[in-house]
């Protein structure tokens, strides 16, 4: 028995940690009942419990009465710790301008870093808030051909039948519209009891089960019932509390567009959708119940995007399958009816993907669809760029704190001879260190207060300093603990380490190793802040390319006027009317195409006539227009005729250049054309290519066709004198809708705001390059003032034997020009790969060009040059005299 | 002056203390605990408490003998002091009094509502 017992024995560990704690005339009583405990637990129940037990046991005697007493030694270090802490606020009272050049730099890097921190926790948290996070998703389509794939979330609309007939692991579908089709998007909106008509935007079509899908909490009425009726509405809080404030407004209704014989019926009030939501919206239309537009259940054209909500547990993989399986059961036969064509190729190639809701925001798969989305290598770059002004904000502490050397080595020589250890030294050093990060991070803190107004204008964010969340300050702390010791133990150990003979006489000279390595730090911080100024003024240029890019029509001078769908079509032609009799107006046009984004679009299948069962065909943006488009847009006809307004023209069609190089006709006129609904068309014109989308693609094919716009009524102005013209316009269009004020944008700025992801990346670019300017001229600065006081003895000399201002200037600049200029041929090859790597993405793209590196090569220098000469003409002007007096 | 208070669970300790004699120690404390009260207690609490209760003079504790389960270690004994005694009868006369003051209970100990 007892044999037994001698080899289950306490946990070693468990008993080393208790020795080391416990009070030593406690341990032979303490270790005797728990080695009692041990066996007397091993024998009733197991090993292993009597292990675990033990663990407890040893951790529940940490309580004071039985910890030793903390020894003499340790005593001292608690005390030394306050006097560490004063002697290094004494350092920094000392040397004001040089602690908070220290502080300010690091509170730069710091400040940049929370603000990128709470940007990408933003974009991270994007629909990650539903209870049935793991049962949502999107539908899309993929096409994996030979070489070609693509994932788009378009689909008929009577795949919802069909799925929740066949695929029983699907337990909610709901289909969306977000292009602008029907009243999608803005809209001219008034309750049913007023006429006054107010502008709205936010608009969107879903079927009654979208709000259980996102689970989308409501105010009044019922997620399951509110969009069920015909013409229901659901509205956000916000806009409920607007139209009908203090009231629950279900069962009221609200007239689009002046259609005053179509209501809508208000069926629930949602609240708003969170800002982490990838869906944004104030308005939803049901679905239900329409025959025509929206909502309708033809086969022939996608225009529907699938929300789902699966069973539990239910494997995506399994419902992706399943999909292609009812698909082809099921739809094949539906869709040859309806006139597809490319069934065979669908067969072969075309296949589905359940997106997690999850993923929709930041869209890694790269879905195409209408939403908003972040950008996931925003998010990288973003974080690449956060670390690497951190990084550099700390080398920049290191470089700061190893300056001042001369002054600290006579500190250090003096503390070692009255007997303080390396150890207590390495320690003085590293709270410091902790205490100028702990006042870098309160300035950063303040730095980001100031900065968040602006940068949330410029992200388009609403972010907010998470001061109340539990992890915020600990986290902050914590990282002030990290960065303080990461940034000082480089100091510390290097200043512990003299000898205090020779750091009392002065002679700490520097070894190489050491001067490398501050070298090497500055080229770092130059290399990245060279490439830095490359990346922006790409994107610079490549915005002005845009800017200045001829674009096939003319921009300038364009009002376009919106808000015309709750006109009656022949007031919409008075109008026009009205407005050509202005002295200003040069010509009108009804039309909703517009070649900038937020205009309608629409595409159609194209064939040559007779060709539709050969050729797989393509798609084509289908832009109805009348006959004083092209005039009033400046658009230039290569070859036949406008349209005319005369029936004759029913069957005309005018095509751009791309198209024409689509169908490979060589003689466009009178050629032949048919669509997917079977249309036939004749070509009357060939219009010149211009950019109809943004810039950064290509330029697709386009078809024009007779029609007349319903929303948008465009004018040429002939003046620059652009505020009397819209005085002149919103006269003609008060007099004729006196209940809806007048709503216009000019065409140009419209083409600028599609340049938004641009600007806003070029903004960020230059705010980011500043900051790291700052910070690495911060050490420059820094190394410069510590050379510069190393060799003043030598620069005095050279004074005193004649040596001229300028000349001592060159020799002091000499050395830090050289490391600037290791750094920018470090930086120009890493600079063009990155600029490559961003223009890749555009179409259009300008060609990178040495100019632009010399460009910023000079910056840096400069840059350089100017910090440096503070330093450096200071101690080329001091008089010899004060500094060899001392010897 | 130190705390002569005492609490809850210091005079369950106490008690148990007296009731174990010259087997009082830490171990068996805190296992006649568990026992007793069908609660779980570390060693260590146990303990913590038998040498504040030490402080406060209700406790004198001398080294005992070893066994072998011990591993040949020496156990501390505590025994009760005579402050220790009072301040247990202190105790049980308080709550006596608290008892007899209270009307359901006073003289008959039937449940009334």
């Amino acid at each position: 028995m007892k044999n037994s017992k001698r080899h289950i024995a306490p946990p070693r560990l468990a008993e080393k940690l208790l020795l080391w704690f416990l009070k030593d005339e406690l341990a032979e009583e303490v270790l005797g009942d728990l080695d009692e405990k041990f066996y007397s637990t091993a024998e009733k129940h197991s090993t292993r419990k009597a292990k675990r037990n033990y663990w407890f046991q040893v951790i529940n005697y940490m309580r004071p009465f039985a910890f030793k007493a903390t020894k003499t030694q340790r005593i001292t270090t608690n005390l030394m710790i306050g006097h560490f802490f004063k002697l290094s606020w004494r350092t920094l009272q000392r040397n004001k301008i040089f602690s908070s050049i220290k502080i300010t730099g690091f509170a730069i890097g710091i400040a940049a870093c929370i603000l990128i921190s709470l940007f990408i926790g933003h974009e991270l948290t994007y629909d990650r808030h539903y209870q049935n996070q793991d049962q949502i998703f999107r539908i899309a389509n993929q096409y994996a051909g030979t070489g070609d794939f693509g994932r788009w979330t378009n689909m008929q609309g009577p795949f919802k039948p069909i799925l929740e007939d066949y695929i029983p692991e699907i337990e909610l579908v709901a289909r969306t519209v977000f292009w602008k089709w029907g009243d999608v998007g803005e809209n001219h909106i008034r309750r049913s009891d007023t006429n006054a008509n107010i502008f709205e935007s936010g608009f969107f079509y879903a079927d009654p089960e979208l709000l259980e899908i996102l689970e989308i909490p409501m105010v009044y009425g019922n997620a399951k019932t509110a969009l069920t009726e015909p013409n229901s509405i659901v509205i956000s809080k916000s806009k409920a509390d607007k139209f009908f404030p203090g009231i629950n407004p279900v069962g009221q209704q609200l007239i689009l567009n002046d259609r005053a014989t179509q209501p809508y019926t208000i069926g629930g009030v949602m609240e708003d959708l969170p800002n982490t939501m990838h869906l944004q919206g104030d308005f939803i239309l049901t679905l239900k119940g329409r025959e025509s537009g929206p909502g309708s259940t033809g086969w022939c054209c996608s225009n529907y995007t699938f929300y789902i909500r699966t069973k539990p547990e239910t494997q995506k993989r399994a419902i992706e399958q399943k999909l292609v399986k009812v698909r082809d059961t099921y739809v094949m036969d539906k869709l040859s009816e309806a006139g597809v064509t490319d069934l065979e190729d669908m067969q072969k190639y075309r296949s589905y993907y359940l997106q997690p809701i999850a993923n929709v925001y930041l869209n890694p798969e790269d879905i195409e669809d209408y939403q908003q989305h972040g950008s996931i290598e925003l998010v990288w770059i973003f974080g690449a760029i956060a670390l690497v002004i951190l990084l550099l904000a700390c080398l920049n502490f290191i470089n700061l704190s190893t300056a001042k050397l001369i002054n600290r080595s006579k500190e250090v020589g003096l503390r070692k001879v009255v007997g303080s250890f390396r150890s207590g030294l390495i320690w003085q050093f590293l709270v410091e260190s902790v205490l100028y990060c702990f006042l870098a991070v309160l300035l950063g803190l303040v730095f980001v207060t100031l900065a968040l107004p602006t940068f949330n204008f410029i992200a388009e964010k609403s972010l907010t300093i998470p001061w109340a969340s539990p992890w915020f300050i600990p986290l902050l702390l914590l990282s002030v603990l990290v960065v303080g010791l990461i940034s000082g133990i480089y100091p510390a150990l290097y200043l512990s380490k003299f000898s205090p003979t020779e750091a009392l006489k002065g002679k700490t000279r520097l070894s190489r190793k050491a001067s490398f390595v501050r070298g090497g730090m500055v080229v770092f911080q130059f290399t990245a802040t060279v490439i830095l100024i490359i990346c922006t003024l790409v994107l610079h240029q490549q915005f002005n390319h845009y800017m200045n890019q001829s674009l096939g029509y003319d921009k300038e001078q364009v009002i376009n006027i919106l808000g015309l769908e709750s006109l009656e079509p022949q007031k919409r032609d008075v109008l026009k009317e009205e407005l050509l009799r202005l002295p200003t107006v040069e010509s009108a046009t009804l039309g909703d195409y517009l070649p900038v984004s937020g205009g309608r679009t629409s595409n159609a299948g194209y064939w040559l006539d007779g060709r539709k069962s050969i050729d797989p065909g393509f798609e084509a943006a289908t832009w109805l227009v009348d006959e004083d488009y092209l005039q009033t847009m400046s658009m230039r006809l290569v070859e036949g005729r406008n349209l005319t307004g005369q029936s004759l023209d029913s069957a005309s069609i005018i095509i751009n250049q791309s198209m024409q190089k689509y169908l490979q006709l060589e003689q466009p006129i009178g050629a032949r054309l048919i669509d997917m609904f079977d249309n036939k068309y004749a070509v009357i014109g060939v219009v010149e290519d211009f950019y109809f989308e943004s810039l950064t693609g290509n330029i697709g094919p386009l078809a024009m066709l007779q029609g007349k716009g319903s929303s948008t009524l465009s004018v040429k102005v002939n003046t620059d004198q652009l505020s009397e013209a819209v005085a002149g316009v919103s006269s003609v269009w008060a007099s004729l809708k006196p209940h809806q004020p007048i709503r216009y944008t000019f065409l140009d700025d419209r083409f600028e705001r599609m340049y938004d992801d641009l600007l806003r990346a070029k903004t960020i670019f230059i705010i980011f390059s500043v900051l790291s300017v700052t910070v690495a001229c911060l050490g420059l600065f820094a190394l410069s003032a510590f050379t510069i006081e190393q060799r003043g003895k030598e620069i005095s000399v050279r004074k005193v034997l004649g040596a001229s201002v300028s000349r001592i200037f060159r020799l002091l600049a000499t050395d830090f020009i050289r490391l600037v200029l290791i750094s920018i041929v470090i930086a120009i090859p890493i600079g063009w790969y990155l600029a490559q790597g961003i223009l890749q993405d555009m179409a259009n793209t300008i060609r990178l060009s040495w100019p632009l590196f010399g460009l910023a090569a000079i910056i840096a220098f400069a840059v350089a040059l100017f910090t440096i000469s503070f330093e450096a003409i200071k101690a080329a002007l001091v008089n010899p005299a004060e500094r060899l007096r001392s010897e | 002056m130190k705390e002569t208070k005492l609490g809850d669970f210091e005079e369950v300790i106490l008690l148990l203390v007296g009731i174990l004699d010259k087997e009082a120690y830490a171990f068996r404390i805190a296992e006649e605990f568990e026992s007793q009260t069908k609660r779980a207690v570390s060693i260590g609490a146990v303990h913590s408490t038998l040498n504040r209760l030490g402080e406060k003079g209700f406790l004198t504790s001398a080294m005992g003998g070893a066994t072998a389960e011990r591993g040949g270690r020496r156990k501390r004994i505590y025994q009760i002091t005579a402050a220790g005694q009072r301040a247990l009868e202190e105790s049980k006369d308080f709550k006596m009094s608290l008892w007899n003051q209270f009307p359901a209970f006073a003289g008959n100990l039937k449940f009334k509502f």
